[in-house]
């Protein structure tokens, strides 16, 4: 059973639709990616998610029913906008929000200290909040989204104001918790992130779903027939190969007949002798599949308008 | 229901133990402390120790009785008699009396006496001469009556069922529900205000989105209602034991003070009226903070609710002159202003059960619905950042 099941969500504010019949689950044990620009309808859906906006139309089944307070201890949630209380000292305001995940003030010490430590956060723990950097502020919300030992962990653009080796932490963290078989939901809009981390992914576009799918599956999808060869030597012209264009300064992308094979293109080069470097079948990038994805969906959006 | 109280006791914590709050709580009790000062300060200044001197033609002060002693910080003034003008004039001019009198052969007969100074003798001073004067004149009179005399008259209105009564010398009786009433307002305004407070800044901060997806939304503006609450029971609780101290110890000097004596009945209509007023008031506050984006924001709306609440103390004279006038009645009933107007009336009159009883009532539900209204608005604006939620919002039928 998925942890997260959305179907056919509507929300609207006004003459604003922020979010039309959006559906979408989340399986247990995953990293799924939440993805679309700006004003797509993400963190709407998010708060749909969470019981924090009611839906026009459609249900929300979330670790297997309707949202209930006792679910609530057993989800951990980074919102876009980070929130701490500023004025108290960074363990206060800690334990508060752990005690408000049903965490006991004892056990909830004991945990924090250990996170502090792994952060690189222990010295700091009587600062008030607000003295805090901006990317030790978005550590410590972490450390409030994951102290209870959750779930479920829905997190919204999790790298924003991270340096690399605090990324790489985090992203060590999301797998880590993967592994140990909390379900992700993470938003973000940071792709090549996505590549690295997630299973599946949903792209919302004007408050619709565009795409839905494994990453894969959604690659391959986008995928012509095409391979990229990497090579220092001049190309041939190789049979099967319908049209050759530079794909970088030392690489080829050759468009395919609908009928040639890859292998045998590459048994083709291997015969005539060239120097390979490099040869893959070309998949788009996720950046790539998103631009083309939301751009076609401006465009009907516009048509239709 | 843990929650409940965690939420309760961190925002209670928070404004408690900040220093600006210590600060507030400890700065009424010490200015009333620094007015009884004042008092003694102001009364010790004004007593002058100096003798002051007599010459008795009317047989009068023939066995002087010293006049009876004087509270602190009054100093105690001796009576130097004279027999001759010439001596008490050269005493006066080298300053070892501060004034004498001649009480002429027929002062008995006119009542009549003369005062030499070469500058003017304190109220202080003449009193206690008067004191020294009165002794002497009734010592002759059985001791009852020469204290009955020496106290004069007291005059003492009743109401016609008896079950309430002033005394001249009692005023602060009749303001002391109004004063407490006051209180009770700057209490309720304060907290309310920190509630309101802390609500924008939730919003602010963006911790609102974390916290509410840890606690319903109920728990956390019961919670907070309950810690503002307990806040201002604490400002009250400190003040009310300041001004029990200061009951104690300022009523010997401060003959105002001495007359006063609480009403059980007063305290449980006050307290029956001022409860269920401060959850309405920290509803109102709520809601507001759940609409605004800003605290200062906040801060303005907020004037408009204070206005109402202060309204009835603008209106005073007319209270005083008839407390149980069509207006009077009528901003009983008002919710925002029902709880001034009541206490100001309860000092200044009788008021009529059925009043207080809806007044009460009035109170309660509007304190219900101002829950209601925070609950409301609060879901539909707590995570509304930089747009206001409008109040047409609140109540058009929608899902929240």
């Amino acid at each position: 059973m998925a942890t997260v099941e959305l179907s056919h969500i509507s929300k609207s504010f006004g003459t604003l639709k922020a979010v039309d019949d959006v559906s979408f689950e989340v399986e247990k044990g995953e990293i799924f990616g939440l993805l679309g620009p700006n004003g797509a309808g993400k963190t709407t859906a998010i708060r749909v998610l969470l019981d924090i906006f009611k839906p026009d139309h459609g249900s929300v089944s979330i670790l297997g029913g309707p949202m209930t307070e006792t679910k609530k201890d057993h989800i951990g949630y980074m919102p876009e906008e980070r929130g701490m209380y500023q004025d108290i000292p960074l363990d206060r305001c800690l334990v508060y929000l752990s005690t408000l995940k049903g965490m006991e003030p004892m056990e909830a010490r004991r945990r924090i200290s250990e996170y502090l430590e792994r952060f690189d956060l222990a010295s700091s723990r009587h600062k008030k909040v607000k003295e805090l950097s901006k990317g030790m502020q978005q550590k410590a919300q972490l450390i409030t989204t994951l102290i209870h030992n959750p779930q479920l962990v829905i997190i919204d653009e999790p790298f924003s104001g991270l340096d690399p080796v605090n990324t790489q932490m985090v992203k060590d963290l999301l797998n880590e918790q993967r592994d140990k078989g909390v379900t992700i939901l993470m938003s973000t809009h940071q792709m090549h992130q996505v590549e690295e981390l997630c299973d599946r992914i949903v792209l919302i576009d004007h408050g619709r779903t565009v795409l839905y799918g494994g990453l894969n599956e959604i690659r391959k999808q986008f995928s012509g027939h095409a391979v990229i060869v990497g090579t220092p030597d001049i190309l041939p012209t190789l049979p099967g190969v319908e049209h050759v264009e530079k794909h970088n300064s030392s690489a080829y992308r050759l468009n395919l007949s609908p009928t040639t094979n890859t292998q045998d293109v590459l048994r083709t080069l291997v015969e005539k002798g060239l120097h390979i470097d490099q040869f893959e079948i070309a998949a788009p990038t996720l950046d790539e599949i998103f631009i083309r994805v939301v751009q076609q969906d401006d465009l009907e959006q516009g048509e239709r308008l | 229901m843990r929650k409940f109280w965690d939420v309760a006791w961190h925002e209670y914590s928070r404004h408690v133990f900040r220093k600006r709050f210590i600060f507030a709580l400890l700065s009424m009790p010490l200015l009333l402390a620094l007015m009884v000062g004042m008092v003694i300060l102001v009364i010790w200044l004004d007593s002058n120790p100096t003798p002051i001197g007599y010459i008795d033609h009317s047989g009068v002060l023939a066995k002087p009785i010293p006049q009876p002693a004087v509270k602190w910080p009054e100093r105690y003034i001796t009576m130097v008699p004279y027999s001759d003008e010439a001596s008490a004039r050269a005493d006066l001019q080298s300053g070892k009396l501060q004034v004498y009198y001649i009480l002429p052969a027929d002062y008995l007969q006119t009542g009549q006496a003369q005062e030499i100074y070469l500058k003017e003798p304190k109220g202080l001073s003449t009193q206690q001469f008067d004191s020294f004067l009165s002794t002497n004149l009734l010592a002759n009179q059985p001791k009852d009556i020469a204290n009955r005399i020496l106290e004069g008259t007291q005059l003492i209105t009743q109401s016609a069922d008896k079950s309430r009564e002033a005394t001249q010398d009692r005023i602060a009786n009749i303001i002391l529900p109004f004063l407490s009433g006051i209180l009770f307002i700057i209490a309720m305004s304060t907290s309310s205000g920190y509630l309101m407070q802390a609500v924008v800044e939730e919003k602010e901060n963006r911790t609102m989105e974390i916290v509410v997806t840890s606690v319903s939304p109920g728990q956390l503006m019961g919670g907070k209602i309950l810690a503002d609450i307990a806040v201002g029971v604490t400002q009250l609780l400190v003040w009310a034991i300041f001004i029990v101290l200061i009951l104690i110890f300022g009523r010997s000097y401060i003959p105002f003070l001495s007359g006063i004596t609480f009403s059980l009945g007063t305290v449980a209509v006050l307290l029956a009226v001022m409860v269920p007023a401060f959850v309405m008031i920290c509803g109102l506050m709520a809601a507001i903070g759940a609409t605004v984006t800003e605290a200062s924001e906040g801060q303005q709306v907020m004037g408009l609710f204070t206005i109402p609440i202060w309204l009835p103390y603008i209106l005073i004279a007319t209270f005083l002159q008839n407390p149980n006038s069509p207006l009077a009645v009528i901003l009983s009933f008002f919710p925002l202003t029902a709880p001034m107007t009541v206490a100001m009336r309860i000092g200044f009159s009788n008021i009529p059960t059925w009043q207080i009883i809806t007044s009460i009532i009035i109170l309660v539900i509007s304190a219900i619905g101002a829950i209601w209204l925070a609950g409301r608005a609060f879901r539909l604006g707590m995570l509304r950042y930089g747009q206001r939620l409008h109040w047409k919002e609140i109540f058009r039928l929608q899902r929240v």
